[in-house]
């Protein structure tokens, strides 16, 4: 008779089928005694089936846009409906911008975590309230960057928006309005509570965020118009072949 | 060998058609995002993702068919997240490698009943598993794939994965049976 411990380190060959006949009929007759066991494998086969039905999860959108910019976006060059800004102007603007942006973003992450880190910071004693007060201040000054910073990509990705698809840009401003409800939220919960690290983090996250889908769109849109004629001498050598 | 549509797909993306790459990811990101969600965690899957199809598109000059291009951009995805996670582990290798070598806690007669499985429990549960056992169940279990091909991809014995695989069940049902406590984890 085979013990409940032995049978256990097999119950998982067993519900895949993977026991050859003579262990299969072992591991059976111990089943047919034991409800013990046989509660494990019932459980076990019932994870396997689960398991297998967890499906594929669609990924958000701005994941697809930030890959198209980055391959010089044969794909979107079919949402190219017509280029009308000089190249070499948006481009000058979409350097210094992204230039900008790396200098922000590294500052909000140095003072964030800063802040975490430095537990003076938060203790509310008299010698730490000169930094909690510069920490502050320069938390406020990221934030007004990053604000700049979507002011003048909205302004950008506005400029020339026929470029893009209408179904595109839906989406996008679908992204762009979700993203706008957290930003007012985490803004409610900081107007209540000003120390309140999460509402910050969130806030930072979700200004982050928007910094991200615009660059992705302004980003596109340059690609766009980088490529313009080879992507119109590309079309059309594909519908001449099509035709 | 490859259908006919994924060499004339791949020749597309090659040549740049308008529209292929667009078609390539719109067909394979979900299976791949599934994958990178769970293997790695949501957080971090959609960098990898976007990793994933970058590398696809500088590669897709050495696709010849041998495999499906679902294959191809699973293998591609499964080596991203083995590799982060090899990366991960190497930044927490003493916690990891203590996770790694416990032993499976929940025993036959520990009372444990999964009953009815719910897949955002299972999902949860999953998140709590150690880096390798998970790795081989979501393969296996959710993927599909065997103990050889799973044995290959990790480089270890198909004993190796067959044993990562128990762990793994035995934990997970573990875990759902005091499902409290797994949605409290998460």
């Amino acid at each position: 008779m085979t013990t409940c411990q032995d049978t256990e380190s097999r119950l998982t060959l067993f519900v895949d089928g993977d026991l050859s006949a003579d262990e299969r009929a072992v591991v059976a007759a111990h089943l047919d005694a034991c409800a013990g066991c046989r509660g494990v494998a019932r459980d076990l086969e019932r994870l396997r089936r689960t398991a297998g039905a967890l499906g594929p999860v669609t990924p958000p959108d701005h994941v697809w846009l930030e890959v198209a910019g980055q391959i010089g976006a044969p794909g979107p060059r079919a949402w190219v409906r017509r280029a009308t800004t000089d190249p070499r102007v948006a481009l000058r603007q979409w350097l210094g911008l992204a230039a900008m942006l790396v200098v922000i973003t590294l500052s909000a992450y140095v003072v964030l975590r800063t802040t975490r880190q430095d537990p003076a910071a938060t203790a509310g004693n008299a010698a730490a309230t000169g930094s909690v007060q510069a920490l502050t201040e320069e938390l406020t000054s990221a934030m007004h960057h990053y604000e700049n910073a979507i002011t003048q990509l909205e302004a950008l990705a506005k400029g020339d928006s026929q470029v893009i698809d209408p179904v595109v840009a839906a989406t996008l401003q679908q992204n762009i309005q979700t993203i706008d409800g957290a930003i007012a939220e985490s803004r409610s919960a900081l107007g209540q509570s000003p120390e309140n690290e999460p509402a910050r983090e969130s806030l930072f996250e979700a200004l982050k965020s928007k910094v991200g889908v615009l660059q992705a769109t302004v980003n596109l849109m340059n690609q766009m118009r980088k490529g313009d004629q080879a992507a119109a001498a590309e079309a059309a050598a594909a519908f001449g072949k099509k035709s | 060998m490859a259908a006919h549509a994924d060499l004339a797909l791949a020749e597309q993306c090659r040549a740049h058609l308008p529209g292929a790459f667009e078609q390539l990811y719109r067909a394979h990101a979900p299976r791949l995002f599934g994958l990178a969600c769970r293997m790695v965690g949501r957080h971090e899957a959609e960098d990898l993702l976007q990793e994933v199809f970058l590398t696809a598109h500088r590669k897709l000059g050495m696709y010849r068919g041998e495999s499906s291009l679902g294959t191809w951009l699973f293998r591609l995805a499964t080596n991203h997240c083995l590799d982060h996670l090899r990366s991960k582990r190497a930044r927490f290798a003493a916690l990891t490698d203590e996770l790694e070598t416990e032993p499976v806690a929940a025993g036959a007669s520990s009372g444990a009943v999964v009953g009815v499985v719910d897949r955002m429990d299972l999902e949860r549960a999953l998140a709590s598993l150690p880096p390798g056992c998970r790795t081989v169940f979501v393969l296996h279990d959710v993927e599909g794939c065997e103990h050889q091909e799973i044995a290959a991809l990790l480089g270890i014995a198909d004993g190796t994965s067959k044993s990562q695989l128990h762990k793994a069940r035995m934990r997970l049902r573990g875990l759902l049976g005091s499902a409290g406590g797994v949605r409290g984890s998460n």
